[in-house]
């Protein structure tokens, strides 16, 4: 063929392999004797509702809301820094100021999952320590059957979505 | 109604029913191993939603077929269109008819019946003239149709089997030679004689024919009348629901009939291996064998697959089987293993043979990528057709020699 580097000389004995190779179909026995042998693997395929693949500590599934550690209630400290920063506008928080003591509180806190690239950008700048408030959960199933579905408010960030059991 | 009627009308017609009542489901099963197969070769699972690892979906797609809504284009041809599928369905299963599975007739409630539904003596003619029936119906779907994919994947069809009926007339022509006889039960009988097989003196021809009709079946690597990647579906590219499922069954009974073909002429039908050597005499009851071979395979490898101990059990498994079904083959358990009915014996051969070549048959489709156009047609006039001319000659010379 043109364009071929021959590596080896050509000699009657290199003539001879290349036309048995030819003439016993060698290169179409390789190819069978690898699909033989494949059929013997242990399969790699995750049977998805039933098994799910194992996720890396950094994965960054759904923007999430924490709890305090201690006290139980929200870690939030309602400073909207999270929503100047969400480059999609998708987060929305309705805040006031507490009755008594200084800073704010929640009123409301809204993720549109519609939006939402889940770029991880509002973890950066929240200032909660030692833990963030706002967070990537590992949380992927996004589906749902209607758009209100998407926008999740402040019970849902917190205590997370019922996700629907697989059954077989 | 006399013996005679129901011997030779009665039994054929109920034999006929039960071919064309059991071949579907063979073959939505065989489609069930195909797709296990290529995906064991592919290092995934195959489908195993629908019943345990899958058991059902040949089931569960057959009523999807029979379910879905059945298309016909407003410009198609209606009355081809319908025509069609049935034209090709109807040869494949037809072909049948001449394909013996076991070696003698046997009694049964007193009447006497054969393991085949005809013996003609011209039964591999009829194979030939029947099989390329099949493809009219490949030809009017594409040119019914009214669509330029089926239309080019109908041409594609028929020049392929042009090309291929030739070299295939020819490799079996050997065969039939050296047997003196175009009936399929005694080209089977004439290789019982000589004590082999023919493709030993006929290998040339077998592997014509093997090749030919992976051509004439339209299977990869040969699938070009159905080249998903440049003509959508080919031929059958308009067609859905029952009619295509029509398309569908007769490609698969053809590779069914073909593999018999390739079984009867070559590989000795119903015969065992070395059918003269008394020594082997205990083969006659293969599935004694056979069964607890696989059987233990087939356990050891789900065991492996769960553990993934790689193939160690599998092989246990398979000589622990092995040695089972040689000891339990011989001793014969004093009589009480075998059923002393040689049809049973002979179909068991006949049929591990065929599912050989069915195997092959997927086997090759998991391995090869598509021919491209030109090279097909220069394998099959370049190649094949000098080789088995080559092949008919030599046959005739040494036939003529040895006589």
């Amino acid at each position: 063929m043109k364009g071929e580097t021959v590596t080896t000389p050509r000699t009657a004995a290199t003539d001879v392999s290349e036309i048995l190779r030819r003439l016993l179909l060698l290169e179409l026995w390789v190819g069978l004797w690898v699909t033989l042998k494949n059929q013997f693997r242990p399969h790699i395929t995750v049977e998805y509702p039933k098994e799910t693949v194992d996720l890396s500590p950094r994965f960054r599934g759904m923007p999430r809301l924490r709890y305090h550690p201690e006290n139980g209630e929200e870690l939030c400290i309602a400073c909207h820094l999270c929503e100047v920063i969400c480059p999609d506008d998708c987060i929305h928080i309705v805040s006031e100021k507490k009755p008594e003591g200084k800073g704010k509180r929640l009123v409301s806190f809204e993720i549109n999952y519609e939006r939402c690239c889940l770029c991880g950008l509002c973890v950066d700048p929240c200032p909660t320590k030692p833990l963030t408030a706002i967070y990537m959960s590992h949380d992927y199933e996004l589906a749902d059957t209607k758009r209100e579905g998407f926008v999740a408010p402040l019970k849902v960030l917190l205590d997370g979505s019922q996700q629907k059991e697989y059954r077989e | 109604m006399s013996r005679e009627f129901i011997e030779s009308v009665g039994i054929p017609t109920i034999q006929v029913l039960i071919v064309v009542m059991v071949v579907p489901l063979g073959v939505a099963y065989l489609q069930l191993v195909e797709r296990k197969v290529l995906g064991f070769m592919q290092v995934r699972l195959a489908p195993r939603r629908v019943g345990w690892h899958g058991l059902l979906q040949p089931i569960a797609d057959a009523l999807k077929l029979m379910i879905k809504e059945d298309v016909i284009p407003a410009k198609a041809d209606r009355f081809l269109f319908t025509l069609a599928p049935i034209l090709t369905v109807i040869p494949a299963l037809a072909a049948l008819a001449v394909i013996p599975i076991a070696g003698r007739p046997f009694a049964l409630f007193g009447y006497e019946v054969r393991p085949w539904i005809s013996d003609i003596n011209v039964g591999l003619l009829y194979l030939l003239a029947i099989s390329s029936l099949g493809i009219y119906g490949i030809i009017l779907g594409g040119w019914a149709s009214n669509s330029k994919y089926s239309l080019l994947g109908a041409l594609r069809s028929s020049a392929q089997m042009i090309s291929y009926e030739v070299p295939l007339g020819f490799a079996l022509i050997g065969a039939m030679m050296l047997s003196g006889s175009a009936s399929m039960v005694q080209i089977v009988e004439a290789q019982r004689i000589a004590g082999w097989w023919y493709v030993a003196p006929q290998f040339l021809g077998f592997f014509c024919y093997l090749i030919s009709a992976l051509a004439e079946t339209n299977r990869v690597p040969f699938d070009l009348p159905e080249a998903e990647a440049e003509l959508v579906a080919g031929f059958h590219t308009e067609y859905s629901g029952m009619k295509f499922a029509l398309f569908f069954l007769a490609e698969y009974t053809n590779m069914i009939v073909v593999s018999s073909i390739v079984t009867v002429l070559f590989f000795g039908g119903w015969l065992r291996p070395f059918p003269n050597v008394e020594a082997l005499v205990w083969l006659e009851n293969g599935w004694l064998v056979v069964g607890p071979l696989v059987a233990g395979l087939f356990a050891g490898w789900l065991l492996d697959q769960k553990l993934g101990t790689g193939l160690r059990l599998m092989f246990a498994g398979g000589v622990l089987g092995s040695v089972l079904g040689v000891a339990l083959a011989a001793t014969d358990l004093g009589g009480w293993a075998s059923f002393q009915l040689p049809a049973v014996s002979g179909a068991f051969w006949f049929f591990l043979k065929v599912s050989f070549f069915l195997f092959l048959y997927i086997w090759l489709r998991g391995t090869y990528p598509r021919y491209r156009y030109d090279q097909l047609m220069s394998l099959g006039w370049k190649w094949l057709i000098p080789l088995s001319i080559l092949n008919v000659v030599g046959t005739g010379l040494a036939v003529l020699l040895a006589a």
